[in-house]
């Protein structure tokens, strides 16, 4: 298992585009991937292939985000999505 | 015969048959499925899912526009989430769900939970979760979609709504007209039915229960009515109206090439509003003299995310450069009050028309105007660029949004950007408290242009919005008029220039009435061009000003239409 922080500095969140656009990605890796919204505790963390359960942490600026991978790949997939939401999934 | 009264929002005259459009409505079973069945019902569901992603894919590739195709990328998102995939499995395994139920329970679980979070932007998602169910239980159900992308004939099309994921396939050269029960003047099926210009009738109550299958029908896009299974009489009268209109449309069209002058030789200016610098928008307004109204609100109601300072350099970049060097009018961000962005929540207002809006919105979210100006003064070395600023009520208001425009063009010039030093400032002239200092405001602006449906739903305090007072928005109402004229003056002393971009400026009856007022530039919408040039042609300024003389005159609205007939 492996983990990663950082903060979301999209101005209007993770919203539809940004979110398809990292939905995509995590697809890519064969580990099982979750992402949890540190600054709402009180939401379950989502499965980070999903867009709906994506869409639904409500990630907006300045949200602190963690992300776990567990599988063959685990380390890279981690790595691959913490830099796409450090550099603003496209937008 | 019937005959039902709804909106007209294209106008035009349709006379053909009816082709009802009903979307599919699922029969959901509650029962549940026998162990042995289970694998034979998974079969059918992921049958079902193909199905249906080969349905999107085939729509992805039909779309023509980029906001159509992103509805059906965002659909097929939907569609192949694995939570879904996940939960539906698990119910027909575990629970023995037939396929339908479980799908049925899956989407509504994700969709109630999209719409719990509070957000705007989600619960739009979740009517698109909606959509993608339906499209799976259809397939499921082993039923065609009844599509609109191909139709066999030429119909008016009769339906309860038309969802944009439907109306964005659309088969154009097979629809004579179309009539629906819900929808208003600025929906998104009004739009494009005047952008594709089809007479449509909407917001029709009691449609679906009285229109029949291949029923005759005639709808007339002007006044809003539609008659179901005609009488002879009703029907050769409306052939021939709808003649006359087209011939009408004719003859007009042979004004479309000349330029803009009355019948004694005095050249007037005359423009287009545009919403966009899309091909299909531009196509055809080299014609115009000038771009009076650039209305760039669409480009962010038209997108799915605040459109960036990259995004809006290229797109008035296109349009600056389609029409240089003739004049590009670019009304800075015009929401608020009836318009909204999907993706920018603003807090609920009582008044919205009477609240924070357009400029008044930009001074709260500086950093949405800072952007916008950054945009536009980069794109201005590519053309002739006017910026003109709505909702201006005080000289305070014209002076705060000079000292914005002076800011950014200080960034622009620490950062070594380039921009064009000849952009002319100007405001709209649409709240009354502005209108009656005209002479003030012709010292402080190098142009203005008059937003006519503002400036008259402020004057007589009538929402144009709202059809229960529309008796009461009266657009022939003769202070409008005398407040034109007023205004027209104040500029012509200061030999500033002055447009009119509101409904009046491509109104056959009333442009004439504006240019005899001295009013040299009205913009309108390309369809109006060739009327407005013709009305003007029929007569001679002397003609002209004595025309705005007794409309100004007039008592009442009534009165002022008579001396324009």
């Amino acid at each position: 298992m492996y983990t990663r922080d950082t903060t979301v500095i999209n101005p209007h969140g993770i919203h539809a585009r940004p979110a398809s656009t990292f939905v995509k990605e995590a697809s890519r890796w064969r580990s099982n991937i979750q992402i949890a919204n540190l600054s709402q505790p009180d939401k379950k963390p989502a499965n980070a292939k999903s867009i709906i359960t994506v869409l639904t942490l409500g990630m907006s600026l300045g949200s602190k985000v963690s992300i776990t991978a567990e599988g063959a790949d685990e380390q890279e997939a981690v790595d691959a999505l913490i830099a796409l939401i450090d550099s603003g999934l496209g937008e | 015969m019937i005959t039902l009264k709804g909106k007209g929002v294209c106008s035009g005259i349709a006379i053909g048959e009816i082709e009802i459009y009903r979307p599919f409505i699922p029969n959901i079973s509650q029962e549940t499925i026998r162990q042995e069945d289970v694998p034979g019902e998974l079969q059918r569901y992921e049958a079902a899912m193909a199905a249906s992603c080969s349905e999107l894919s085939a729509l992805e590739a039909l779309t023509d526009t980029p906001e159509s195709s992103a509805i059906i990328s965002v659909h097929l998102d939907l569609l192949n989430d694995p939570s879904i995939d996940e939960s539906v499995r698990g119910l027909i395994t575990e629970s023995r769900f037939p396929a339908d139920r479980a799908a049925d329970l899956t989407f509504e679980q994700s969709a109630g939970l999209l719409e719990s979070c509070g957000d705007d932007i989600l619960a739009e998602r979740a009517a698109d979760l909606r959509d993608v169910k339906r499209r799976f239980l259809r397939n499921y159900a082993g039923e065609k979609e009844a599509s609109l992308s191909r139709l066999s004939r030429p119909v008016i099309l009769a339906a309860h709504d038309l969802l944009p994921s439907e109306t964005a396939v659309l088969d154009r050269k097979n629809v004579l007209g179309i009539v629906t029960e819900i929808g208003g003047m600025t929906s998104h099926l009004a739009i494009l039915a005047k952008s594709y210009d089809i007479p449509a009738v909407l917001g029709v109550s009691g449609l679906m229960e009285s229109a029949e299958e291949a029923m005759p029908v005639i709808l007339n896009g002007g006044d809003g009515r539609v008659i179901l299974a005609p009488d002879g009489d009703t029907r050769r009268a409306m052939e021939a109206e709808q003649a006359r209109h087209l011939w009408e449309k004719a003859l007009a069209a042979e004004f479309m090439d000349k330029p803009g002058a009355t019948a004694d030789g005095v050249p007037l200016q005359l423009g287009v509003n545009i919403g966009s610098s899309r091909p299909e928008e531009l196509e055809g307004t080299e014609r115009a003299d000038y771009v009076g109204l650039f209305r760039t609100e669409f480009l962010y109601m038209n997108s799915g995310h605040m459109p960036t300072e990259e995004e809006q350099f290229e797109a008035y970049k296109k349009a600056l450069l389609f029409y240089a060097p003739r004049p590009v009018t670019l009304r800075t961000l015009d929401i608020g009050g009836d318009k909204s962005l999907p993706y920018y929540p603003l807090p609920h207002e009582e008044n919205p028309f009477l609240g924070c809006r357009a400029f008044r919105l930009c001074m709260e979210h500086r950093e949405l105007f800072r952007t916008q100006l950054r945009a536009a003064l980069r794109a201005s070395v590519y053309g002739n660029l006017w910026l003109m600023i709505p909702m201006i009520g005080s000289l305070d208001d014209i002076r705060r949004a000079k000292e914005a425009l002076a800011e950014v063009r200080a960034e622009l010039d620490a950062e070594r950007i380039p921009y064009s030093g000849d952009v002319k400032f100007g405001i709209m002239i649409e709240v009354p408290a502005i209108a009656l200092i005209a002479d003030k405001v012709a010292q402080e602006v190098d142009f203005a242009s008059v937003g006519t449906n503002d400036l008259c739903q402020y004057l007589t305090a009538a929402d144009r919005g709202n059809p229960g007072v529309a008796q009461y928005y009266q657009s022939y109402h003769p202070a409008l008029f005398r407040v034109l004229c007023y205004v027209s003056e104040c500029f012509q002393q200061a030999q500033k220039p002055l447009s009119v971009c509101g409904e009046l400026g491509g109104d056959r009856l009333a442009a004439p009435v504006l240019a005899g007022m001295g009013f040299q530039k009205l913009s309108m919408p390309l369809s109006s061009l060739p009327y407005v040039k013709q009305a003007l042609a029929g007569r001679t300024m002397p003609q002209l000003q004595s025309l705005a003389e007794a409309v100004c005159a007039s008592a009442t609205a009534e009165e002022a239409e008579n001396c324009m007939r």
